[in-house]
């Protein structure tokens, strides 16, 4: 059933430098996502993990002020090469948001469909591909019966959950979760999580996330950003997870991730 | 028992609380319905002069009485809220009323397929029929409708899809050629026709039709657009669409209501247009389907023609096709509702999954 044929790719940022017209938000970003390794950005507020989120599958050029330098690597390819086309890496590059945006119009199954549809590949055999996207993000008992329903009918947590199966069905290399479960009640946040685990067998994982105890919970590395009054943020520490949350080098890692400041 | 009686605490509990409020409401319009039957006064002066002034003043008083200032403020906004809906209803309800009323001694099966090539103004009501305006007026807006819809959403599509710096400037332009006099439309057209010499058919009535059609459309479809979240089309460019799929598979969709709505007000805009059409069509007593060759008749047109008229067959004519109007309209809002509904409802029922 979990046939996860997908073979996870690295993805590494290199000088990754932001704008927003004038204003640079991030300055040089150096980090490396090994494959099948989850990888979480933590950091307070505006400190631009989510905008380097958007960044590494060029959902960020669709704000029309942006500005990017650096690269963004893939398997060893720059993503923001002219011979690449945005489609493409959007295709092997999937992305949670926030929010949860199930397609309101689209029934349950149509969503999950959807990625396919949009992108113009053919689907081959739906209803095994709607299964094993279901299972995989672990809604499929939840909605097993009414996958006709609208998709505006599921709770908040099924929704966001839904929106993963959304992504998964598009088997892509590498999954970006921008806050998946900051709308979502605890034991919706456990399932998440537990699914993030189970995922990372066949994906590489970034997830953006403002709960030191879920960075902690899912993640093999954690990048931390910072970013001082009115100059642009940056990475300050990364590492894997043991030691940036048990023995950060930098002080300032260890006020946060400690609740002293953020 | 008792549970039952204590659900809904805010219920108006006590006797003389509801006898007072009961009287409040009841005592100022016998009285002045008394005044204008007994004093014989108009109906305009015992509502104005004697129902409002006694009505505002025990509304006042109750309020007052119940929670001084704060009550007083909210009894005469309930109050006022009410008696105004109910002036505008009922100032609604006598226009269609007297429509109804007066159209319907003009109605007969032949009044709705016969045409009018026999008739005048004096011939008696057996003969002849709105057939000729029904059709003309269901084409020329149809014209008007597969011209004004498309262009209408796309110029709302170019609105809030593009970044575009000329979007100011688009927007203000529809802007004011929404509030466009309709007469000055139709004179527009007249002018391009005497220039060009092209002569009065369905065609150039539509024709004057459509630039009033048009901005309302886009203004409309544009407000809909603009309410369909972002994160809708972020979540389909993230999936790998390209634009165009993104915006005519999700976005498209999930503005679908608010674009029937936009074609509705669109269709209300034009469909009982009288003085473009007069100047650009005038009229047609016969059945004529090309609206390339030769006047056609429209229900407007057709009531302006027949009002103006001494003679009460006339009038009548004028009232029934007036009627036929207020139907055609009904007709066309009714199924394009029904059109947008049966559509969302095929995604509801959650029998395909079940197989």
């Amino acid at each position: 059933m979990m046939n996860a044929t997908s073979t996870a790719s690295t993805l590494s940022a290199e000088n990754v430098s932001v704008w927003f017209g004038e204003r640079q938000v991030l300055q040089d970003v150096n980090l490396v996502f090994p494959a099948n390794q989850v990888t979480a950005l933590i950091g307070p507020s505006g400190c631009g993990k989510s905008t380097f989120l958007r960044t590494l599958n060029r959902m960020h050029e669709l704000i029309p002020s942006a500005g990017l330098a650096g690269r963004v690597l893939l398997d060893g390819q720059d993503i923001y090469d002219p011979s690449m086309d945005a489609v493409d890496v959007r295709i092997k590059i999937g992305m949670v948001f926030q929010k949860p945006n199930p397609f309101p119009t689209m029934s349950i199954k149509e969503n999950i469909l959807s990625g396919l549809k949009l992108s113009g590949r053919k689907i081959t055999d739906a209803d095994e591909l709607v299964e094993t996207s279901l299972r995989r993000a672990s809604i499929w008992n939840e909605v097993k019966d009414r996958l006709g329903d609208q998709a505006l009918s599921l709770s908040g947590g099924q929704q966001q959950r839904l929106c993963i199966a959304r992504s998964l069905a598009m088997n892509p290399e590498v999954l970006l979760m921008d806050e998946p479960c900051s709308a979502l009640d605890p034991g919706s946040t456990r399932r998440i999580e537990e699914t993030i685990q189970e995922l990372s067998a066949s994906m590489t994982i970034v997830i953006v996330t403002h709960n030191m105890q879920q960075a902690q919970r899912v993640s093999d590395q954690t990048a931390f950003f910072l970013a001082d009054e009115n100059t642009p943020g940056g990475v300050v520490e990364f590492g894997s997870t043991e030691n940036v949350f048990n023995q950060p080098i930098d002080p300032r890692t260890n006020d946060y991730v400690n609740g002293h400041f953020g | 028992m008792s549970n039952l009686a204590s659900r809904q605490p805010w219920a108006l509990s006590s006797n003389t609380f509801k006898l007072q409020l009961a009287l409040v409401s009841t005592i100022p319009s016998i009285i002045g319905v008394l005044f204008v039957i007994l004093g014989n006064l108009d109906f305009s002066i015992g509502l104005v002069g004697v129902f409002l002034p006694i009505q505002v003043l025990t509304v006042a008083a109750f309020g007052w009485r119940k929670a001084r200032r704060r009550g007083l403020s909210d009894a005469l906004l309930i109050f006022f809220t009410i008696f105004f809906s109910t002036l505008v209803l009922v100032l609604l309800l006598s226009v269609l009323g007297s429509v109804i009323f007066e159209g319907f001694k003009a109605m007969s099966p032949h009044f709705l397929y016969e045409n009018n090539r026999y008739v005048g103004t004096t011939t008696s009501l057996e003969y002849g029929g709105v057939g000729h305006a029904i059709l003309g007026t269901l084409l020329i807006v149809l014209l008007t409708t597969v011209a004004a819809v498309p262009l209408g959403i796309a110029m709302a599509v170019y609105l809030t899809q593009s970044q575009s710096k000329m979007r100011g400037v688009v927007r203000t332009v529809t802007q004011s050629l929404a509030g466009l006099p309709s007469v000055v439309a139709g004179l527009f057209v007249l002018a391009i026709m005497q220039f060009t010499h092209i002569e009065r058919s369905g065609f150039t009535g539509a024709l004057a039709l459509f630039p009033l059609m048009l901005p309302t459309v886009a203004r409309v479809a544009e407000e809909s657009l603009r309410l369909v979240p972002p994160d809708l089309r972020m979540a389909a460019l993230a999936l790998g669409a390209p634009n165009y799929k993104a915006f005519f598979q999700v976005v498209l969709p999930a503005a679908k209501s608010g674009i029937i709505t936009a074609l509705l007000l669109g269709l209300a805009r034009v469909v009982g247009e009288t003085a473009p059409l007069i100047l650009t069509i005038n009229m047609n007593n016969t059945t004529n389907l090309n609206p390339f060759n030769g006047p056609i008749a429209s229900l407007p047109t057709y009531v302006y023609s027949f009002l103006g008229s001494n003679y009460s067959s006339s009038q009548q004519r004028a009232w029934g096709a007036a009627l036929v109007l207020l139907i055609v309209v009904g007709i066309l809002f009714g199924s394009a509702r029904l059109l947008s509904r049966k559509k969302s409802l095929k995604t509801k029922p959650a029998k395909k999954a079940k197989k």
